[in-house]
C-alpha cells in the first residue's frame, strides 16, 4: 500500500514538471514571436525616417569619415606648423632708429642726428645664439659712420653659464650694455661719460662666461667674468687725452684686461649690481722713427642700481677707470669717473612720462656736470617721442668762445623694433 | 688684485659647471606661472614691456634668447617667460 502511494506521488510530481517545461516552451516561443514583431517595426520605423529624412546610414558612415579626415587633415597642419615654427635655426632681425632735433644756446637749431642701428639675432636650437649690432650714424658732413657695436656668438653650456665670444658691450655696470638703446633711454642725450671716450667702457673683444645663478632664499641673482684684449690711452684728434675702452683686435703688446660684475635681485623690480676690471692699457710711443706701446696700469669699477614699480623707475650708476703713471710717458694718469642719477614716473593712462636725470663726469682735464629734465610721450610702448632740456655746467672751461656751458633743447622720435 | 680676480674667474667656472648635474636634474618643462612672475620682476627693470602681440611666436623664441644673455636669466626662466608671453598672445600668426 505505502509502495503504491509513493508511486502515486512520482507520478504526479513527473507529469507536472512536465507541463511545466511545455508551458515555459510555449513562452519562449510567444516571447521571440513578439521580438521578431519588435525587430520587424524597428526596420520599417528606420526606413520611413530614412525616406522623410534622405539620410541613410551609409551617409553615416560617410560623414562620420570625413570628419576624420578633416580632424587627421588638420592635425598634421598644425604639425607642420609646429615643425617649422620649432625649427632648429633661424633669425630674426630687431633694432632701434632715432631722428633728433637740438636747439643750443648760441646756435641755429638744427635736425641733429638720424641713427639706425639693426640688430641681427641668429639662433640654433637651445645651444648656441650669435647676435651682432651695426650702427650708422648720419654725420653733420653727409658722410655716414658705421659702427659694429658688438658681434658675438654665445653657446650655452646649461642653465645657468653661456660661453660668450666676439665683441660683446662692457658688462661693467648698466647703461651700456643695457639701457643705451634710443627706444630704452630715457632721455634723447646718454649721461655725461657714457658715450664714445667716456669714462664708461663701451666693449671688449675676447671671451666671457655669464648666466644667472640659481636662487637663493628666492633671491636671484647673475654674473659675468671676461677677459678681454687691452683698451688704449692716449691722445684723441680733438686734442683730449682718452682711454679708449672700445673692443678692438689686437693686444697690443700688453696684458689681457680681466673682470667681471655680479648683480642680486632682492625684491622685485631692483637689481644691484657691482664690477671691476683690472688689467694694462696700451699707450703708443714714438721715439725717433720708432712706435711701439707701452703699458700702463689700469682698472676700473663701478656700482649700479635699478628699481621699477608702479610706474616709477629710478637708475642710477658710478664707474670710474684709472690709468697709473709710466715714466716713459710725457702723459699722466688719473681718473676718469662718470656717474648719474634719473628718476621717472610712468602715466600710463595718458601715456606721458616725466623724467629727471643729473649726470656728472671727471677726468684729469674736465669736471662737467649736467641736470636734465624731460617729457616722453608714448605713442606706443617702443614709440616714443622725447622732449628735454639740458643745464650744462664746465666748471674748468670759461672760456667766451667754448660752447661746454650752453644749455640746450633736445627733441626725439625713437623707436625698437 | 690680478690674482685674485683670475682665482674668482677659475673658481666660478667650475662651481658654474658643477651646475650642469643640478641642471640636468631639474624640471625642463615651461611654467608660465614661473614665467609671468620672472617677467614681472625683469623686464621693465630696464626697458617698457612690449605686448605679446608685438613680435611673432618664431621672433619671440629668439628675443628671448636675446634677453637671457642681456638680462642673466637662467635657461629654465627663459623658457618660463616664454611659456607665459606664447600663452598670453591672442592673435595668431600669419600661416
Amino acid at each position: 500500500m505505502k509502495r503504491f502511494v509513493i508511486g502515486i506521488t512520482l507520478s504526479s510530481v513527473v507529469a507536472s514538471t512536465l507541463l511545466g517545461v511545455q508551458d515555459d516552451a510555449l513562452e519562449v516561443k510567444q516571447l521571440r514571436q513578439e521580438m521578431n514583431e519588435l525587430k520587424q517595426m524597428m526596420f520599417e520605423l528606420k526606413r520611413s525616417n530614412e525616406k522623410l529624412t534622405g539620410y541613410t546610414e551609409k551617409d553615416a558612415v560617410s560623414a562620420s569619415s570625413e570628419r576624420e579626415f578633416s580632424k587627421l587633415k588638420s592635425t598634421v597642419e598644425e604639425m607642420k606648423t609646429e615643425l617649422e615654427g620649432n625649427s632648429k635655426s633661424g633669425f630674426q632681425l630687431a633694432g632701434y632708429a632715432a631722428f633728433d632735433w637740438t636747439d643750443a644756446q648760441g646756435a641755429d637749431n638744427e635736425f641733429s642726428g638720424v641713427k639706425f642701428a639693426p640688430i641681427f639675432h641668429y639662433q640654433y636650437g637651445q645651444i648656441f645664439q650669435f647676435e651682432g649690432e651695426l650702427e650708422f650714424i648720419s654725420q653733420d658732413n653727409g658722410e655716414v659712420e658705421t659702427e659694429l657695436e658688438y658681434a658675438a656668438g654665445t653657446l650655452f653650456l646649461n642653465d645657468y653659464m653661456g660661453l660668450q665670444m666676439g665683441k660683446f658691450l662692457s658688462p661693467l655696470g648698466q647703461y651700456v650694455q643695457n639701457l643705451h638703446p634710443s627706444w630704452i633711454n630715457k632721455l634723447p642725450s646718454n649721461p655725461l661719460g657714457f658715450g664714445h671716450d667716456g669714462a664708461a667702457p663701451t666693449s671688449n673683444v675676447g671671451i666671457a662666461l655669464r648666466g644667472g645663478l640659481p636662487q637663493v632664499a628666492d633671491i636671484r641673482s647673475n654674473y659675468v667674468v671676461f677677459v678681454s684684449n687691452a683698451p688704449t690711452y692716449g691722445v684723441a684728434d680733438d686734442g683730449d687725452v682718452v682711454i679708449d675702452a672700445s673692443g678692438k683686435t689686437t693686444a697690443s703688446d700688453v696684458s689681457k684686461t680681466w673682470g667681471g660684475r655680479f648683480a642680486v635681485n632682492p625684491v622685485a623690480g631692483m637689481e644691484i649690481g657691482v664690477s671691476g676690471a683690472i688689467g694694462k692699457a696700451a699707450e703708443g710711443i714714438t721715439v725717433g722713427a720708432d712706435t711701439f706701446n707701452i703699458a700702463r696700469d689700469y682698472d676700473a669699477y663701478g656700482f649700479d642700481i635699478m628699481y621699477n614699480a608702479n610706474g616709477f623707475d629710478f637708475k642710477a650708476e658710478h664707474i670710474e677707470q684709472h690709468i697709473g703713471e709710466n715714466s716713459a710717458s710725457a702723459l699722466e694718469g688719473g681718473k676718469w669717473r662718470a656717474r648719474y642719477a634719473q628718476a621717472s614716473y610712468q602715466f600710463t593712462s595718458l601715456k606721458i612720462e616725466p623724467v629727471l636725470r643729473y649726470s656728472d663726469y671727471h677726468n684729469p682735464e674736465q669736471e662737467k656736470n649736467q641736470w636734465a629734465v624731460g617729457v616722453n610721450y608714448l605713442f606706443a610702448n617702443n614709440v616714443i617721442a622725447k622732449l628735454a632740456y639740458e643745464y650744462n655746467t664746465d666748471e674748468d672751461d670759461d672760456a667766451v668762445s667754448s660752447s661746454a656751458n650752453d644749455n640746450r633743447v633736445l627733441a626725439q622720435f625713437a623707436f625698437g623694433f | 688684485m690680478k690674482n685674485i680676480m683670475k682665482s674668482f674667474t677659475v673658481v666660478a667656472f667650475v662651481l658654474l659647471n658643477l651646475s650642469i648635474n643640478v641642471s640636468a636634474s631639474e624640471e625642463k618643462k615651461a611654467s608660465s606661472v614661473n614665467g609671468a612672475q620672472v617677467w614681472a620682476d625683469t623686464c621693465m627693470r630696464c626697458h617698457n614691456l612690449r605686448a605679446p602681440e608685438d613680435l611673432s611666436k618664431r621672433a619671440w623664441k629668439y628675443s628671448m634668447q636675446h634677453m637671457r644673455v642681456r638680462a642673466g636669466l637662467t635657461g629654465k626662466e627663459t623658457r618660463d617667460v616664454l611659456a607665459f608671453i606664447l600663452e598670453s598672445k591672442t592673435t595668431e600668426d600669419a600661416k
